[in-house]
């Protein structure tokens, strides 16, 4: 499947590149292109746009091509015109990525959504894609203290009006979660009110080698605002100490009473084996002995 | 008695059999030689091409190059077992059968690791076992335990051979000069005086209390290669004792064969004789009545904790393998106990036949706890094309497996030439003690 898939990419290229062999290899109609942009502010207010942009195949779904190589151009679309953000091209997975760097101002509409728009131009053998999204800025405040020596994990979620007073987001769900090597490892789950929310920081939480854990509150996939992460880093985790156990069974050197018994049994044998050979010796001497006494005898 | 007139005709007694060569015995060795020949050759093929030549891949990693190997092995510890258990108590027909027995011991100890040998697909590497053995592995133990024992074995067969050596040294004077110095050799000056004796039946007799122990210890660990690990069909905590049985039932049926043949072919009817059998004869029934019992409750257990891996274990065992098991877990118990239970069935012949099929069945037994298991991983492999998942020995593993039994026979045939099959020293003993207490039966 997996050649299959990498075969398409390369055809798909060379459609871009050369549109008169695209009719002749394959059938475009038997795809339906999906075309989608999504968006996560980042922990550094920085903002992420992302397109994914992958043809599938309408009889079977598994057999998926993403479009590789295509110029996206991600744009603020404003009342007046469209205000370009940057440009990027579609990766090997279908996937143009765009990081806005946290001073770029957007200019929102009348009611604060910030209207975000990827186009893909087209070509001679590719269509023109183009999806849009609205999305209100949102900021997480995440504050970690101990209060009362309890940790506690302090979130306030809130929109800025134009006046930039802050206003409170109600019934959004937040997932708070820690950090991990492989995926986020989630604690809490809660739909915010008045754009606060606390609760006890859990125990047992294993952190790096110094203790240290990040703690993410986000919001994902929400119609109003988007992906929104944000993240703190503090030593709440347990210092579990990688200790490097000896004389065990996995270990290097194996278990003390292995090597005594093993001992015990070794010289109870050979000791035996030796005295066993030191006693055929005597023989032998007897018996030289006697051959030399009956020699002198003669 | 004139002990030293007694030992000269024991040894004129016991030398057509030392020094006479038959033409039978004569096609017999040149046979013989034949397989260990094509042995050599499939050898010769295994080391150049690898063990693609062999049955043994992906999964099935120990074919029956190991199945041999733990035959050999514990035909050898069932041995050193048995003669240290009548060397020890004195047993009265001790005499007749101790030396088979010694040489079985020996023997199959040298053979059974060659097979281990063949098993190992990078032999150059070999040495690392000994630069980097790891204490906890029950393989260090397994080669620890063997090499323990071959030694122990060779001086406990040496020591048991010395007073016969010294037989052999006065009163071969007819025989060939290398014989003659070969016998004075390794009769390191012993001339059967008290003391010489005394010393050689005290540390005979505490060796063969050290054999008893290293068999049982080396068996052990033998059962522990298979049942340490967690594989359905080996990892059980009474495969130790079970091989044990198994040990001694392949053990005491070798005895019973090598007693037939040498028997027939020496014309030893008076040394050995009928009621040898029937005594070997019963302990046969008692080991197979005992190894019946291990077998049930190994495989009911398994049966009954209804453990997915061991079902399909059983399933394998049921279907692919049934006639196979059938052979090794019925007709091979049941039979020898059926002929062995009966008095009026019990003829040296039909001894004989128990034994024979009590090897037959052993041998498959050994065949169903390796390559079944093996054949059922728990890992299901990628590549599932049947000479992958399946084992089945090549001509290469045959004629390798089939050398190994050649030379068994072979050496066993020459060191009849080098000492009589009957310890003489055995019978003069026995003969100066009916001196000393004429109440003692005549039944060496």
């Amino acid at each position: 499947m997996r050649t299959k898939i990498y075969t398409l990419i390369f055809v798909a290229l060379a459609f871009l590149i050369n549109t008169k062999s695209f009719a002749q290899e394959v059938n475009l109609k038997n795809y339906r292109v999906r075309f989608g942009l999504s968006t996560t502010k980042q922990a550094d207010n920085s903002r992420k746009l992302e397109v994914s942009y992958i043809a599938s195949n309408k009889k079977d779904r598994k057999d998926r091509v993403p479009i590789y190589g295509a110029d996206i151009n991600f744009y603020n679309v404003t009342e007046d015109k469209d205000i370009l953000l940057g440009t990027a091209k579609t990766d090997k997975e279908g996937t143009a990525q765009l990081i806005v760097p946290a001073k770029q101002a957007y200019t929102a509409n009348a009611e604060g959504y910030i209207n975000l728009k990827a186009v893909f131009d087209g070509t001679d053998a590719l269509d023109s894609e183009e999806d849009e999204l609205a999305i209100k800025d949102v900021f997480l405040e995440l504050n970690l203290k101990e209060i009362d020596s309890v940790k506690t994990v302090i979130l306030n979620a809130y929109t800025l009006d134009s006046l930039q007073t802050k206003i409170p987001i109600d019934e959004t769900e937040i997932v708070f979660s820690i950090g991990g090597m492989i995926s986020n490892m989630p604690i809490k789950r809660e739909f915010v009110s008045d754009g606060a929310f606390k609760f006890e920081f859990p125990e047992h939480i294993s952190g790096d080698k110094n203790g240290n854990v990040d703690v993410f509150a986000s919001i994902i996939d929400n119609d109003n605002y988007g992906n929104v992460i944000q993240k703190k880093n503090i030593d709440w985790g347990i210092n579990k100490q990688i200790t490097h156990e000896t004389n065990k069974l996995w270990s290097e050197a194996a278990p003390i009473w292995m090597y005594v018994v093993l001992s015990i049994l070794l010289i109870g044998v050979w000791a035996n084996y030796a005295y066993s050979i030191k006693n055929l010796f005597d023989i032998k001497k007897e018996g030289k002995e006697l051959e030399l006494k009956s020699q002198n005898e003669n | 008695m004139d002990v030293i007139k007694r030992k000269k005709e024991l040894v004129q007694e016991f030398s057509p059999m030392l020094e006479k060569s038959t033409k039978t015995s004569k096609v017999w060795i040149a046979f013989l030689v034949g397989v260990i020949l094509v042995g050599l050759v499939a050898f010769v093929i295994q080391v150049v091409k690898g063990h693609i030549v062999t049955g043994m891949r992906d999964n099935v990693v120990w074919g029956i190059y190991i199945i041999n190997f733990i035959f050999f092995v514990c035909l050898s510890y069932s041995g050193a077992f048995i003669s240290g258990i009548l060397h020890f108590f004195k047993t009265p027909w001790k005499n007749s059968v101790s030396r088979i027995v010694e040489i079985i011991t020996v023997l199959s100890l040298i053979i059974g690791p060659i097979f281990i040998l063949l098993c190992i697909g990078r032999l150059d590497r070999l040495y690392y076992l000994f630069l980097y053995p790891r204490i906890q592995s029950p393989i260090t133990w397994d080669i620890i335990a063997i090499m323990t024992d071959l030694l122990g074995c060779f001086i406990y067969l040496y020591l048991t051979f010395i007073p016969d050596f010294a037989m052999l040294r006065d009163n071969s004077e007819n025989a060939p000069k290398w014989r003659q110095k070969l016998y004075k050799t390794l009769a390191i000056k012993y001339y059967d005086t008290p003391t010489q004796r005394e010393t050689l039946h005290k540390i005979t007799r505490t060796m063969s209390v050290m054999v008893i122990a290293l068999a049982i210890v080396a068996y052990s660990v033998l059962a522990w290669i298979f049942s340490l690990t967690l594989q359905p069909g080996w990892n059980s905590s009474i495969f130790a004792p079970y091989f044990i049985i198994a040990g001694l039932y392949s053990g005491v049926s070798v005895i019973i064969i090598a007693m037939y043949l040498i028997r027939k072919f020496y014309h030893l009817d008076h040394y050995i004789r009928k009621v040898h059998f029937m005594g070997a004869g019963v302990i046969l029934l008692i080991i197979s009545l005992l190894f019946g019992y291990f077998t049930f409750s190994e495989y009911f257990s398994r049966w009954f904790s209804h453990k997915i891996e061991d079902v399909k274990l059983l399933d394998t065992l049921f279907n692919r393998y049934f006639w196979n098991f059938i052979f090794a877990n019925y007709i091979g118990v049941l039979v020898p106990v059926v002929i062995l239970f009966f008095k009026k069935f019990r003829t040296i012949k039909s001894v004989t036949f128990a034994a024979v099929i009590a090897i037959l069945g052993l041998y498959m037994n050994r065949y169903l706890i390796v390559v079944p298991t093996l054949e059922s991983p728990y890992m299901p492999i990628q590549d599932t094309r049947p000479e992958y998942i399946q084992y089945t020995a090549t001509w290469i593993e045959w004629a390798l497996s089939f050398a190994g039994i050649a030379a068994f026979i072979l050496f066993f045939i020459l060191i009849m030439k080098l000492v009589p099959i009957i310890p003489m020293s055995g019978i003069i003993d026995h003969e100066r003690e009916q001196k000393r207490k004429p109440h003692l039966s005549n039944n060496h």
